[in-house]
């Protein structure tokens, strides 16, 4: 009985020991790659999702932070300091990016943080990032939730908070004469924490346009079957459906409606129609005619360095300018700011950049962005609209590069 | 049968003291992140094992405890403004009750069936709450989520009230799990999980010991899910009834010895700390699943039972007079647990 | 009353598929006491190699089930040989969850390294094309992955039944000890039974591809729903796993449009509890008690 009980009790002790002497050793050793000073390399530090639920937008996150770091070290680095990313994966865990962002800051104590991939990460991670005075430019969570913090150091580099994405479809129908408007619409809702305030505010603008509700419904994310809603979607015969989608379910939207035959006037849909990469393989080239999303960029746009970062991502990764995710451009936008914060300043440290960039209009291939006090940026998304099998922004006017059309033309088959 | 010896008197000492000390001799907060987590995954996987362990009853949705606890937290923070600071904490307590209490029910409809049945139904709990989480809009705010105010502790030492509090449930946890190994209900559910129509036969209350360590282990796995709700600050349903929650659980509880006092906690320090730190440095290439999937395969075939009963093993085949008589196989399940 | 039977029919045809995906897992319950977490893996992995046939050798997925079936037996065969059949049998059940989940997670590495993560979807030249019966509208590729799941359940009825093979297999789902006693061999039947089991997954994975796009990820919902398919139709009852799953496909459309989707998983759990209230084994399983 003994010998049984001893043996035991060393293992246990061993392994305590062995985690505390771990422990130890972590933390003295941490204090040794600190310091930073001029001509020291510019050490920012990323979570990004590499596997899991967000790791396909967190790959595209990736590209743009990779892009902008190898562009920015071509031109001499930030105030003559090279820019070295320190990218580590969260696998699309929350638990894990705050354990992450902590690790980036207290451990190896990296000069900057740049945010996640997801509100959901998003949030939590600037907490951290706020208790040890970092800013935090986020390239992508855009949920009222990041906002309601009311946390100083965020900056979400998008020209739009997302609950925005309906706003231009809206304002275009406005200009619509009456008859050629909507009379009724339909929505069917992702049941998660961008699509359903998207489709509120909408519906609530759409209302009070005179476009009566005739079908709306939200689902859940694991809906594996979308045909059945799509069904009974069909069954109200909306003329518009405005969708708040994601991914999959903007796809068993119009595969559904193709096959069960219905054609609405208009179709919005607000994730999912607007990837040139990915929308055309998975609901067939010939079914996207017409069919209308909201995007915070895009290719052809005329911002700031935009044509630049395109020719760049080209020759870097390959591909064509239609394939790039607008999430590469988000990421690349984030450098943008603070490459013109320190150009502005002659500083980039956390500090400057938090009381810096709460005032001003700063450019990026993203649009002139300015924020409000909590980091939500004030300006306002684009509507674009798959035409002739190309995804063009057409609305609002200013930055369209083609007029929008109605009524949908009917399914290619 | 119940008794305290000095070797596991020093070993409670020796474990609550370094729990305690920890934080005074290790103060780099991303250390203690790793180390609230790690914690928390040694509460669960302790009080998962007072049911999956002693009874044999393996529940796959305990995370749906979880989630009711950190719902719970998050619900009670806003609906009912017990203000910020050290409060929150106050009440994990009363949720770990409330929790064992309204588990009675659930108890008993699913303890109605076993084995592979047991396992697989009690996902479904897990989903259900899941559903009600992104459904009851009114109290848990859906798919948006609830967030809870940012505490006012000192950056310094921000980690270390959740970390106490972790540790305080863990070692309630853990002295549970003694007391009720070392009891009547212990050895009800040892019967049970031994052959459960025999205990039946033998008189043996079986469902009244099934239901108590049911619901005990629910309140047990609530209070942490509590405590995290606390310091994430935001809880969503997919993430606060997590299925990948429960499987970290079992799965440590397995690595370390189901049925064994301490286990479970052995199967988190290595487990935690190595997952966190693995994603953190080798994340970036999918070799991270792999390297994963194939350590915990090689574990499970190398050593079924766990590190702590193989080891015990390993020490009986030195000393032939400890072996049970007339089983060629050694199976430590009637020898009871270490305690 | 058009909507509720347009929704049937919907439900219907999907669960046709989902009865395809389980009764591999089933069997293999059956056969060896195993639960094998991973045949969501399994089926993505098929879903995955059909696609690339498809983009890259135009093999229509339908035919690529033929020459994929085989390879995964094979696969399945090996799997049970190295990684089940070392587990002790008193424990077998309990074990396989564990084994089989990191054989998942395995398994979904591999495909995130050839793959990454973007979601794929198999898209033949008549994925969108529908008839128009009765007023009711029903996809070609659905009614066609049902017609291929029903084929394939046919054929595994058939071979359980009226083959050498076939009832020693069901002689050892039914008694184990005694199968062995009239001289089944139950390690080979259970490596034959986890080959086919591994087979029906890939087979299933061919025509899940066209239904739904999919990633390395989405074997966490698949298994989800089939383990509870399988304990609700009674595990080890390749019938009752059928009936499961259209059960569970149908009520779920139905829901979906007389009441809301979100509460329609809601009740398909609930259901499940309440027929194991009644029936602690399963719709057509035999009882648990004694030993499982």
């Amino acid at each position: 009985m003994n010998t049984r009980r001893n043996r035991f009790s060393v293992t246990v002790t061993v392994v305590v020991m062995a985690v505390i002497a771990a422990a130890c050793g972590g933390g003295s050793s941490s204090s040794s790659g600190g310091s930073s000073g001029s001509g020291k390399p510019l050490v920012i530090g990323i979570s990004l999702s590499q596997s899991g639920d967000f790791s396909d937008p967190g790959h595209a996150a990736m590209l743009g932070y990779q892009l902008w770091a190898d562009s920015v070290n071509k031109r001499g680095g930030v105030l003559g300091r090279q820019v070295k990313l320190k990218i580590v994966d969260d696998a699309s865990d929350p638990n894990q990016a705050v354990t992450n962002y902590q690790t980036l800051i207290t451990k190896d104590k990296v000069d900057l943080v740049f945010g996640p991939f997801s509100t959901l990460l998003t949030a939590p991670s600037a907490r951290v990032a706020s208790r040890y005075g970092y800013s935090f430019l986020e390239p992508a969570g855009g949920g009222q939730l990041v906002f309601d913090q009311k946390l100083h150091n965020v900056f979400f580099v998008q020209p739009a908070p997302t609950v925005n994405c309906g706003d231009p479809f809206v304002d275009y129908l406005s200009t619509l004469p009456a008859g050629q408007r909507p009379k009724t619409a339909a929505y069917p809702t992702l049941d998660d924490p961008f699509a359903t305030p998207i489709v509120e505010r909408a519906r609530a603008k759409l209302e009070a346009l005179g476009v009566k509700t005739v079908y709306s419904q939200v689902y859940p994310a694991e809906t594996a079957d979308m045909t059945p809603i799509v069904a009974k979607m069909v069954a109200a015969k909306p003329d518009l459906i405005f969708g708040g989608t994601q991914s999959l379910d903007a796809y068993g939207i119009v595969n559904g409606l193709v096959q069960q035959h219905y054609n609405p006037k208009f179709l919005f849909l607000s994730n999912g129609a607007n990837s040139a990469a990915e929308f055309p393989n998975k609901v067939g080239a010939n079914n996207t005619e017409g069919i209308l999303s909201c995007t915070d960029w895009f290719p052809e746009l005329k911002t700031a360095g935009n044509q630049q970062f395109v020719s760049e991502y080209l020759a870097k990764y390959g591909g064509t300018a239609d394939t790039i995710d607008g999430g590469s451009a988000e990421a690349y936008a984030v450098g943008q700011v603070l490459e013109a914060e320190a150009k502005k300043t002659g500083k980039v440290d956390n500090a400057t950049i938090i009381s810096t960039l709460h005032s001003g209009v700063w450019p990026t291939v993203e649009g002139d962005l300015s924020w409000d006090q909590y980091g939500a940026p004030k300006g306002s998304q684009l509507m674009t609209q798959w035409q002739s099998g190309k995804l063009v922004p057409v609305w609002p006017q200013a930055t369209a590069l083609a007029a929008p059309t109605s009524p949908k033309p009917p399914w290619g088959g | 049968m119940r008794r305290v010896t000095p070797a596991g008197l020093a070993r409670g000492g020796a474990l609550t003291a370094a729990g305690l000390a920890f934080p005074l001799l290790v103060t780099a907060p991303y250390l203690m992140t790793i180390a609230i987590f790690t914690v928390m995954y040694a509460a669960l996987a302790t009080s998962w094992n007072l049911l999956g362990g002693f009874s044999g009853y393996l529940s796959l949705g305990h995370a749906a405890f979880f989630g009711v606890g950190a719902y719970a937290e998050a619900i009670v923070f806003t609906h009912i403004g017990i203000g910020g600071g050290y409060r929150p904490f106050a009440v994990v307590p009363l949720i770990g009750l409330g929790v064992a209490v309204a588990a009675i029910p659930v108890a008993i409809v699913f303890l109605r069936v076993r084995g592979a049945t047991f396992a697989i139904v009690t996902i479904s709990l897990l989903f259900i709450v899941q559903l009600l989480a992104f459904n009851l809009r009114s109290l848990t705010n859906g798919a948006q989520g609830m967030s809870m105010a940012i505490p006012p502790f000192p950056v310094a030492t921000y980690e270390r009230p959740f970390y106490y509090a972790m540790l305080a449930v863990f070692l309630g946890s853990v002295l549970t799990c003694w007391i009720v190994s070392t009891g009547k209900l212990g050895l009800m559910l040892f019967a049970i999980r031994d052959d459960e129509d025999r205990a039946h036969g033998l008189g043996i209350r079986v469902t009244a010991a099934k239901v108590l360590a049911f619901c005990v282990s629910a309140g047990l796995f609530a209070m942490p899910g509590a405590i995290w709700a606390y310091y994430e600050g935001f809880i969503y349903p997919q993430f606060a009834v997590d299925p990948l929650v429960t499987i970290g659980a079992v799965l440590m509880a397995f690595l370390g010895g189901r049925g064994t006092i301490w286990g479970p906690m052995l199967g988190a320090l290595i487990l935690v700390p190595a997952q966190q730190y693995l994603a953190y440095s080798q994340g970036a290439s999918q070799l991270y699943l792999i390297g994963y999937s194939a350590v915990f395969l090689v574990i499970m075939l190398l050593m079924p039972r766990g590190i702590i009963p193989s080891l015990r093993d390993l020490a009986v085949s030195h000393n032939p007079f400890d072996r049970p008589a007339g089983d060629g196989e050694s199976k430590p399940r009637t020898s009871g647990v270490a305690t | 009353m058009h909507l509720i039977v347009q929704a049937a029919i919907l439900g219907l045809l999907t669960g046709g598929v989902y009865a395809l995906m389980a009764s591999g897992l089933t069997l293999a319950f059956g056969v060896m006491r195993v639960i094998n977490v991973s045949q969501g893996a399994m089926i993505v992995a098929g879903a995955y190699v059909s696609y690339t046939l498809f983009t890259q050798l135009q093999i229509d997925p339908f035919v690529s089930i033929v020459i994929m079936a085989p390879a995964a037996f094979v696969v399945g065969v090996a799997v049970q040989l190295v990684f089940l059949r070392p587990l002790r049998s008193d424990e077998r059940e309990e074990l396989s969850l564990l084994v089989t989940w990191a054989i998942a997670l395995g398994i979904e590495g591999i495909l995130g390294i050839f793959y990454q993560t973007t979601l794929r979807a198999t898209r033949p030249s008549y994925v969108n094309d529908s008839l128009t019966l009765f007023g009711y509208d029903v996809s070609v590729v659905r009614l066609a992955a049902f017609a291929a799941s029903a084929l394939i359940l046919a054929l595994l009825y058939l071979m359980l039944q009226h083959t050498r093979f076939g009832r020693a297999i069901r002689a050892t789902v039914q008694n184990p000890t005694a199968a062995s006693l009239l001289g089944v061999e139950s390690n080979r039947v259970g490596a034959y039974g986890f080959g086919i089991s591994v087979a029906t997954a890939t087979a299933a994975g061919a025509v899940f591809g066209m239904i739904t796009p999919f990633n390395a990820g989405s074997h966490y919902d698949l298994i989800s729903r089939l383990l509870t398919i399988i304990v609700l139709g009674g595990m080890g009852s390749l019938g009752g796993a059928v009936i499961a799953a259209l059960f569970m496909g149908m009520s779920e459309a139905i829901l979906a449009v007389e009441m809301s989707p979100t509460w329609a998983s809601l009740w398909f759990f609930v259901i499940l509890v309440l027929v194991l209230l009644i029936r602690p084994q399963g719709l057509l399983g035999t009882s648990e008690r004694g030993k499982l």
